[in-house]
């Protein structure tokens, strides 16, 4: 298991600043690389949007997508970042610029998801055609690199890890292309998947399901280690994530709540059920990573919420 | 032609005796003249080809590509002996300060740079020469006109930032002369000739300038001042149509109130300098606010200024001063204005008679308690009995035209109609005859319902019926016609499954017509809907529901708050469009039985570029995924066999089943019976054609070599294969050769009835190596001991037959191959002086045709009359 060390299990639940400067829902809320220091978001507003979380001021306005963007990933250095949504094309910016240094197309539907890899030498598109694609960015090649076709039906989330992209898919699998082995390891949950996170470690997967479940899956036999359950997640692409020290499971529903769970015994964090804090679906939630007191929430409300312990 | 530039060229050869003459020196004295070829003709006609590119010191240019190319090597170029060596690279990391970007001077030779100093004359031409004194740009800026109010800072930011414009000539030489920017031209003035510029410029009187002289401070007025500056005219650029001075949008009022005048207008135009005197033609014509003393104006208005105060740059025109004591004239009648004070323009009267002005009705008056209702007008509409009244939908000028018909307005105003034209057939009969129809038509109606229509059951092919069963299924949202679907194909599909299917009738309530019309339908669908056959169906999937999308709803679209929230597009339509799996997966995803039945792993072959980005050593390499791809290829092949086959039986019984009379055709009708496979796939009908071309049978090498090969090589393989009688033929048995030792062995063979055979070479070895048994290479051992010499490269069972053959008695033994090589160049040389024809029947012979020789294989002499007919098939080849 995963979180040797048990920190705070408590979910940050003091509301420290509202971001609200989109129109339109949220769709996702990235904390940036590093110190994670700032948070980027993006919404329906076709907006990009760079905050301090911490001040709440919001530092700059990427605006470049003609749909909305559904997706953001932001490179390890932090100079750079890939945002895909309604237009069908990766763009990749330089973040001090404001400008869109390469724009991507080839995807035939709208990309749900994007992600760079750890040299953000690659960056690999999920989209709503069932195709995952990699593109090399230290080329101007314009064909994908690869396309991994295996997916039947819409990607909905994607993780790149040092060797391996995971896809979860709304055929209801989870797909593990690992570069070292050769290997492609299916795991299938007979409901669109809508969000994989993994453990540091990367032993274990944190899916969740459109039939409102959170499961941790361990990747090596596909055994599902607990389910978290409990919130409601019927239709929309909500994503769950681990709480800090990796201690307990984070979530939001489609009422609004955010919810917790003990990440050993899968039991409701106090307070059960939480409060509705966001008046529509919480489309993201983020722990930052380095700070076991703050989290940040998008919803289709058009708030952003920046959460921090109680002192 | 061809002979005399022979013979020329043989009279030019020095070498021949009879030739010397021509070259021959018969200077005695003295230095002769130099020889011909030096005191040529510079300017004569050199052929494209042989003029050479030459620089200015005589160097050569251009070089062959493979001799350098452009130019070679440090004699005109790279300075470097090697030209475009590359240079060793050394790092400007520790330079990275010192390091300034390349100018393209830096990639220029002595020629570019050369030619550069020559452009770069005193004065450039190419330079722009800004007399007065800015752009555009420059002076919108300096107007401050530029785009937008810009404040202070701005400018100011943008005065320090931006480059200065490049000063004209005339500014430079001014600058020289102590002027400045912003200061007027000419000579310092004193601070009351200062003022009544000042004032002059602010278009104030000169009794108010005069006034305003007075200094504020003593100090004031000891020092000299530069004259203000003159400002400069801005013109608008002008990017419409419209005449000039029209301002878009302004009303007549309008236009005229703002261009009060003071002084004459002068023309537009140019060429009129700023203390000109106005001629008449400069003046503007149609102004008529001049009146009568319209000459002598200036374009510039400086009539009140003293003349001694007056700063001017040209020489002074005393004359001019008086002019302009003369007192403005005005126009002589009383200024008429408007009522609300505004001057009329001059030229106009007021007119006495009032313009037609826009009425102003009050408004009706609404009835209290009345409530608008539109579909009072709707409906009043729908019952056309009264036309509306004329108050209520008064006709909207311009448009009532179009809404009214003439017979609408006639019955408005209560008109009897006109006797039109009659408009229908029926107006045309009768009273009688249309009295009948209706009786007629009544009596129908009423006396018996239509008879009913007969239930047409349309056919649909049983092999089509049974195709669509398995098929796509179009009426799934709707069980209860998909039931009644299947049910009629199957009853079509006929035999047990007809029996089977409950059989298909009218539902209740049903007419005849509207069931036939379902039936029509169903039997459209099957044709349409029949799965696409076989292999292709194969690579596609039909989704589980097709009619389950979200239905459209006619007309706007009404918002609702629930269905406001925008997620992110994971709709409910994902969960119904999810694929089912195959069942053990899907049952134990159902029973939460996550482990191995829902955990599959499988081979993947990432992209080598992908290992390579992502810092991973491929984990298939060399050609693993290529292997993978060939299994997956075969895996089709067998997948697309398995498939014609069941396609191919599929058909079978269908037209079993349909009785169809052909058992072996594939239900396409084709005729002759032959199955289809994939080896006479693109034949056509004809079966037969191109199997001759399949079968036939390259010819022997020999006589490729016996026709093209070239004479050297003839004579070599001569030698060969005037040796080989002892080596067997491509299609003997290797056991002839152990049996039957070659003849040229021993004795010597008569040349006139020796034939050799040819034998490839590749065969010859082979079967030379493992048939020549150990006595005969004894022999040849003996035999080089003969010869002393044998080649290397030669062949085990030619080379002492290259002594002992054919060529034994001939030729000398060679000790290498070059010597043969030389060897055989006499060889030839002597063959072609023996004469062709000798030697042709002589020395080849074409191989036998295996069948025909056979029987005869080990018969060396028998060979002459197929060598007769080989030869003439070579030539037949040719």
């Amino acid at each position: 298991m995963a979180a040797t060390s048990r920190g705070p299990t408590a979910v940050p639940r003091v509301l420290h600043q509202t971001l609200s400067g989109h129109h339109g829902s949220v769709h996702v809320v990235r904390y940036s690389k590093g110190a994670a220091t700032y948070v980027m978001s993006g919404g329906q507003d076709r907006s990009v949007r760079l905050w301090n979380p911490a001040t709440g001021a919001e530092i700059k306005t990427f605006k470049a997508h003609g749909y909305e963007v559904l997706s953001i990933s932001i490179a390890h250095d932090n100079t750079a970042f890939a945002s895909s949504g309604g237009d069908r094309s990766v763009f990749v910016w330089d973040v001090a610029t404001g400008t869109t240094t390469r724009r991507i197309p080839g995807h035939m539907g709208k990309i749900n998801a994007v992600e760079l890899n750890q040299d953000a030498s690659c960056v690999i598109s999920g989209s709503f055609d069932a195709t995952v694609r990699v593109w090399d960015l230290k080329s101007q090649n314009r064909q994908a690199i690869m396309e991994l076709k295996e997916a039947r039906d819409a990607i909905q989330c994607l993780h790149v890890g040092p060797s391996e992209i995971v896809s979860g898919s709304v055929d209801g699998h989870v797909r593990t292309y690992d570069i070292r082995m050769g290997e492609l390891r299916s795991d299938y949950f007979g409901h669109p998947v809508t969000s994989v996170v993994p453990t540091l470690d990367g032993q274990t997967l944190l899916v969740s399901t459109l039939d409102a479940k959170v499961r941790l899956l361990d990747r090596a036999d596909g055994r599902v280690l607990n389910t978290f359950a409990g919130h409601v997640n019927g239709s929309y692409r909500t994503r769950a994530c681990f709480g800090h020290a990796e201690a307990s499971v984070v979530a939001g529903d489609e009422d609004g709540r955010i919810w917790g769970w003990d990440l050993v015994d899968a039991t409701p964090l106090a307070p059960d059920p939480p409060p509705a804090v966001h008046s529509k679906v919480v489309t993201w939630v983020e722990q930052r990573p380095n700070d076991p007191g703050q989290l940040v929430s998008a919803s289709a409300d058009g708030t952003i919420k920046v959460w921090r312990l109680a002192a | 032609m061809s002979r005399l530039k022979r013979k020329l060229e043989n009279a030019f050869d020095g070498n021949l005796p009879s030739n010397l003459k021509l070259n021959e020196n018969f200077c005695l004295i003295g230095t002769p003249l130099p020889p011909l070829e030096k005191s040529k003709d510079t300017g004569e006609f050199v052929p494209l080809w042989k003029q050479e590119v030459r620089d200015e010191k005589g160097r050569r240019r251009l070089h062959g590509a493979f001799t350098g190319g452009f130019s070679a090597g440090y004699f005109n170029t790279v300075g470097s002996k090697e030209g475009w060596a590359p240079s060793t690279f050394t790092s400007s990391r520790g330079e990275r300060a010192a390091h300034k970007a390349a100018r393209p001077e830096d990639f220029m030779d002595d020629e570019d740079l050369a030619e550069i100093r020559e452009s770069q004359k005193l004065v450039d031409t190419t330079e722009e020469m800004d007399l007065t004194g800015g752009t555009q740009a420059e002076l919108a800026r300096r107007a401050g006109a530029g785009d937008g109010p810009k404040d202070e800072i701005t400018s100011a930011l943008e005065d320090a930032l931006l480059p200065t414009a490049r000063d004209s000539v005339g500014a430079r030489i001014l600058k020289k002369m102590g002027w400045r920017p912003g200061q007027g031209v000419g000579p310092r003035v004193t601070w009351a000739q200062l003022k009544a510029q000042d004032a002059q410029s602010s278009s104030l009187s000169s009794a108010d300038a005069s006034k305003a002289v007075a200094p504020e401070h003593e100090e004031a007025t000891k020092h000299t001042y530069a004259p203000r500056d003159t400002k400069l005219p801005v013109f608008t650029r002008k990017t419409n149509n419209q005449g000039i001075g029209y301002t878009p949008g302004a009303t007549l009022h309008e236009s005229t109130q703002g261009t009060a005048k003071t002084g004459p207008s002068i023309s537009a135009g140019f060429g009129l300098g700023a203390l000109n005197e106005a001629d008449d033609d400069d003046i503007d014509i149609y102004d008529s606010t001049g009146g009568p003393s319209r000459a002598t104006r200036l374009a510039y208005d400086v009539r009140d200024v003293e003349d001694d105060e007056r700063p001017t740059l040209g020489p002074r025109r005393p004359n001019i001063a008086n002019a302009f004591k003369a007192p403005q004239a005005t126009s002589s009648e009383p200024p008429a204005t408007f009522h609300d004070g505004r001057r009329v323009i001059s030229g106009f009267v007021i007119s006495s008679a009032k313009v037609s002005e826009d009425t102003l009705f009050p408004l009706p008056e609404i009835p209290p308690g009345w409530k608008p209702d539109p579909t009072r007008v709707w409906k009043t509409d729908a019952s056309a009995t009264t036309p509306a009244p004329a108050a209520a939908s008064p006709p909207r000028e311009g448009n009532w035209k179009n809404t009214i018909t003439a017979e609408q307005r006639g019955s408005m105003l209560g008109e009897t109609p006109l006797p039109a034209a009659p408009r229908s057939v029926f107006d045309y009969l009768s009273q009688k005859d249309r009295d009948r129809l209706r009786a007629m038509a009544s009596g129908i109606v009423g006396a018996a319902p239509p008879p009913p229509v007969a239930i047409v059951v349309p056919t649909v092919e049983p092999r089509i019926a049974q195709a669509a069963l398995k098929g796509f299924q179009p009426f799934v949202s709707d069980p209860a016609k998909q039931a009644r679907y299947t049910s009629y194909l199957r009853s079509q599909v006929g035999g047990e499954e007809a029996e089977a299917a409950v059989p298909l009738t009218p539902k209740p309530g049903q007419s005849n017509e509207a069931f036939n019309q379902e039936l029509a339908e169903y039997a459209n669908a099957a044709r349409i809907f029949k799965p696409v056959s076989g292999a292709m169906a194969s690579r596609f999937t039909s989704a589980a529901v097709v009619e389950a999308g979200p239905k459209a709803v006619e007309g706007l679209h009404q918002p609702s708050a629930s269905s406001s929230s925008t997620g992110p597009g994971t709709g409910t339509g994902m969960v119904e469009k999810m694929r089912l799996e195959d069942p053990p997966k899907l049952q134990a995803a159902k029973a939460g039985m996550f482990g191995p039945l829902t955990h599959e792993t499988e081979a993947w072959f990432p992209a080598r570029l992908l290992c390579k980005r992502f810092g991973v050593p491929d984990p298939h390499p060399d050609g693993a995924a290529a292997e993978a791809a060939a299994q997956a290829k075969k895996d089709k092949e067998t997948q697309f066999e398995q498939e014609t086959k069941r396609l191919a039986a599929d058909a079978v019984a269908a037209a079993a089943s349909s009785a169809a009379a052909d058992p072996d055709g594939d239900g396409e009708g084709v005729g002759d019976g032959r199955k289809k496979d994939l080896s006479n796939v693109g034949l056509g009908e004809d079966e037969t054609q191109g199997r001759d071309t399949l079968t036939y049978e390259r010819p022997a090498m020999d006589i490729f070599k016996a026709i093209f090969a070239s004479d050297d090589e003839e004579s070599e393989d001569e030698a060969e294969a005037t040796a080989a009688p002892g080596a067997e033929s491509a299609t003997r048995p290797a056991i002839k050769a152990e049996t039957s030792p070659p003849p040229a062995v021993d004795e010597p063979v008569d040349l006139a009835s020796f034939r050799p055979t040819f034998v490839s070479r590749v065969k010859r070895e082979g079967k030379a190596e493992d048939a020549v048994p150990k006595d005969k290479e004894k022999e040849k051992k003996g035999k080089r001991d003969k010869t002393k010499s044998k080649s290397k490269f030669s062949l085990v069972s030619f080379g002492d037959e290259d002594g002992d053959g054919l060529e034994g008695p001939a030729a000398p033994p060679s000790t290498d191959v070059e010597e043969r090589k030389h060897k055989k160049k006499r060889k030839s040389k002597r063959a072609s002086e023996r004469g062709g024809a000798d030697d042709d029947d002589g020395m080849w012979v074409e191989k036998e045709v295996p069948q025909a020789v056979k029987p005869v294989a080990a018969d060396v002499p028998q060979a002459p009359d197929a060598g007769a007919r080989g030869r003439k098939r070579a030539i037949d080849f040719l």
